[in-house]
């Protein structure tokens, strides 16, 4: 049975990773995505690591090719008039279009949202930016690593009496390409029952702030941001990463209640914890939270991480080791889900993949292809789609129209 | 699902069940809502637990006064239901009956106890999209493991990549708040709106089960590539392949973002630092260079910031268009200009807590805005219109379920 977005047609201006992320759930819902790029101007993931062997090369990138996963691509110098023209043509055969390029440049290369409605007047298109389409630093640059001390998420975070941290990823990118997704299939639902389509302006800035909502209450209601306290929890304790047996390794424990503390007690062996008056209650065991979460670490120090997680899980207590990359590809839990995808890819050969997090009963979902080569689909797109000849399309990559 | 003829908001019409006690189906069903979807909220008779987690105004817990729970469940209606009891599950039933879809995120032993399965809900309405965020989803060997927002960090390879770098004595460190639960949400969202879209032009209703240590690992920038593609290990915040991406303090105490992603942008910084010799040195020529000489190189970007007021610095670069961020504080961006013109943070005044600021629209729709409505409603404060208005129960029938404690 098709996907929910089988017959959908994306026109893809974007590039980085924040927009690329949004096209990348339309594809996985069954959209077909043209990717619209350029070796005049490669796209920034194509140029970042990693690379196998640590060889550069455009088309080989597992950065990209994690985040491009079953779209199309073609090259189409967009600064020329004629490959505007065809972009233009693009969209008009398509039901949305993404961008993501800096403030003005999509008006400037006469694609923004009055040309595109001209050619297809119930398009849906979206913009994603740093600062939105509109405000006094609209014009400003940003990308996602940026977004994460924009956004009042690196304030937030940090050990205790430590400076502000980062998150250890361009947060803001995938968290803003999530979100877009849902807003463009949103368009799409209300298109179908109006016939209008509409202009979504899409603020990465934004976006990132939606998911530290509550810490925006905590601020108005009190005048003053939580403070930095590491791992832990102002409800939880205890609540931590504690060092394992072995170098740089972790667990992270959390105990919701007193009968989960409880159980963590009788797990690692130490009953008197629980009689300690120390940590009778959530409120003793936050004022003795260093004392407590000693007595932990005495225990865990002295653990391999996994077994003791299977030793707490077994108790009924929330733990789990910080996974290193390796481990998340071979966790049991993954395998057992089906969540990788391994396509055969003409420049990487079969690697891992991340797939899909949404598992549907009815339409099952999954990666179509491979993330594209450049110009893999100019093909298909310039022959099949627009019903260009072979020498119309030879004549354009000898004015340089696609390149 | 009732067919109107011009709808103002995105998703009018459409009937959302929403069943949730971890903040992940509050999330995702706050998406909906903010579009224009009517979602029911189903809470225990006790209130959903986010009414006890605060942050509270002055620190005294009011169930009415949660911010967490005030910010998550704008524009919804509030029932209370005892799911868990026979007569709850057969009132849940009557709603999931005249929705178009239920969101929850009960693990999946506390669902099948609750009798909340794709089984009885199809039950009762066979085209219903039923969507479950869980942390490790239905099926797999750890199915049933317990977990909270720190150890989903763990699972999903996140808490790994973040902490310190360069400090082996420190732990890898949670990033702030439910990360794990908000990715579960607007991933809920997502992947039940695709589900309503595909229904809406002939497709089926199903079941969508959503892993949240999937929705983590889906979203690891290159760490997992780094092993695919190179069998290399990450290290905290250790996929910054090129430099400069780094944080320092300014001479006003405050933080600034020191970001240059393209080759061009580094050129322009040099010029901002006036050309300094030690950026013409050929351990800081191109920015894969610098990434690998940055220990040695970062002292001098330290001292060079260091001379600098937090927010000088980042115009004075973005005006040179070099993409240095502020290191904002929540004071900072409830103050901020450009968001204020936007018009991000919104009022919503609540009967209890009063008039508050909130964290705004994600996204601009130019024909049909994010809008709040209603504020978060109060504990029960919808019983007698969804009960009664909606599912035409009497009186004396709401009376009765009342009495026994499943309302």
């Amino acid at each position: 049975m098709a996907g929910p977005l089988d017959g959908i047609r994306v026109a893809d201006f974007t590039w980085v990773w924040a927009g690329p992320t949004n096209t990348m759930q339309l594809a996985h819902m069954g959209a077909e995505v043209i990717r619209m790029e350029t070796s005049k101007r490669i796209c920034t993931l194509r140029m970042l690591p990693p690379w196998p062997e640590g060889k550069p090369d455009p088309n080989s990138s597992g950065y990209f090719n994690q985040y491009n996963q079953g779209k199309r691509a073609i090259l189409l110098d967009l600064s020329k008039d004629e490959g505007a023209a065809i972009a233009r043509r693009i969209v008009e055969m398509s039901d949305v279009a993404v961008e993501n390029f800096a403030a003005g440049v999509i008006n400037r290369l006469g694609l923004g949202y009055e040309d595109l409605r001209k050619v297809n007047d119930d398009i849906i298109m979206m913009s994603m930016s740093g600062y939105g389409a509109t405000g006094p630093d609209k014009d400003f640059i940003s990308y996602g690593p940026a977004q994460v001390p924009m956004s009042g998420l690196s304030s937030l975070t940090g050990y205790k009496g430590w400076g502000p941290m980062h998150v250890g990823m361009s947060y803001g990118d995938p968290t803003a390409g999530l979100h877009a997704a849902f807003a463009v299939i949103a368009a799409l639902f209300y298109r179908d029952r109006t016939g209008k389509g509409q202009y979504i302006d899409m603020s990465q800035w934004e976006s990132s702030m939606a998911v530290i909502g509550e810490a925006f209450m905590h601020q108005v209601m009190n005048g003053a941001p939580p403070e930095r306290d590491g791992s832990h929890d102002p409800r939880m304790a205890p609540h931590n990463v504690y060092r394992c047996a072995g170098e740089d390794r972790w667990i992270a424990i959390g105990c919701g209640s007193d009968e989960e503390f409880g159980a963590l007690c009788g797990a690692i062996g130490n009953a008197a914890l629980v009689d300690d008056a120390r940590f009778a209650t959530l409120a003793e065991r936050k004022a003795n939270e260093d004392a407590l979460d000693a007595a932990i670490e005495s225990w865990t120090s002295e653990q391999d991480p996994f077994d003791a997680m299977e030793k707490l899980q077994a108790a009924g207590v929330a733990a789990y080791p910080p996974l290193v990359n390796q481990e998340v590809m071979e966790s049991p839990q993954l395998a057992a889900r089906d969540f990788w995808v391994e396509h055969e890819h003409p420049q990487v050969g079969v690697r891992r993949h991340a797939g899909i997090p949404w598992h549907l009963s009815e339409t099952p979902l999954s990666v179509k292809r491979a993330a594209p080569v450049m110009g893999q689909d100019n093909a298909y797109v310039f022959g099949e789609l627009l019903g260009m000849g072979s020498g119309e399309i030879a004549g354009l990559v000898e004015r340089e129209v696609i390149r | 699902m009732m067919r109107l003829v011009m709808p103002d908001r995105a998703l009018e019409g459409l009937t959302i069940i929403e069943v949730g006690t971890r903040g992940a189906a509050s999330y995702g069903g706050k998406l909906l809502a903010d579009l224009g979807a009517d979602v029911i909220k189903v809470e225990p008779p006790t209130g959903d637990p986010d009414r006890a987690l605060g942050p509270f105004p002055g620190g005294e817990v009011h169930r009415e006064k949660s911010g967490t729970y005030l910010y998550l469940n704008t524009n919804k209606l509030g029932v209370t239901l005892d799911i868990a009891s026979e007569k709850g599950r057969d009132v849940l039933g009557k709603l999931a009956a005249k929705a178009d879809a239920l969101i929850h995120d009960y693990p999946p032993a506390e669902a099948e106890a609750a009798g909340l399965t794709y089984d009885a809900i199809r039950a009762a309405n066979p085209d219903i999209v039923m969507t479950s965020v869980t942390p490790f989803g239905q099926t797999g060997p750890q199915k049933d493991f317990k977990a909270n927002d720190l150890t989903m960090q763990g699972a999903g390879g996140w808490l790994w990549i973040n902490g310190q770098p360069g400090e082996p004595e420190m732990p890898p460190l949670k990033a702030f708040g439910r990360q794990p639960s908000y990715q579960g949400g607007v991933n809920g969202a997502l992947a039940t709106m695709g589900a309503l879209y595909g229904r809406s032009r002939g497709g089926p209703g199903q079941h969508i089960d959503i892993s949240i240590q999937e929705c983590i690992a889906a979203i690891l920038e290159l760490t997992l590539p780094m092993w695919s593609y190179l069998k290399t290990p990450v290290v905290r915040w250790g996929q910054r392949p090129i430099h400069p991406i780094d944080m320092f303090q300014c001479k006003d105490g405050a933080w600034v973002f020191v970001l240059c992603i393209e080759e061009h942008q580094w050129e322009r910084l040099v010029e901002l630092m006036e050309t300094p010799e030690w950026a013409t040195w050929e351990v800081a020529a191109d920015r894969f260079v610098r990434a690998s000489n940055w220990d040695a190189l970062r002292p001098f970007m330290e001292e060079w910031v260091s001379q600098w007021n937090a927010d000088d610095l980042y115009r004075a670069a973005q005006d040179k268009r070099i993409p240095f961020a502020p290191v904002s504080t929540l004071g900072n961006l409830l103050d901020s200009d450009h968001l204020k013109e936007r018009g991000f943070f919104v009022e919503v005044t609540h009967p209890e807590a009063g008039t508050l600021e909130h964290a705004g629209a994600p996204y601009t729709l130019s024909e049909t805005p994010w809008e709040i409505r209603s504020p978060a409603p109060t504990l029960g404060q919808h019983n007698a219109e969804v009960f009664g208005g909606r599912l035409g129960l009497s009186g004396a029938e709401i009376e009765a379920l009342e009495a026994e404690g499943v309302v």
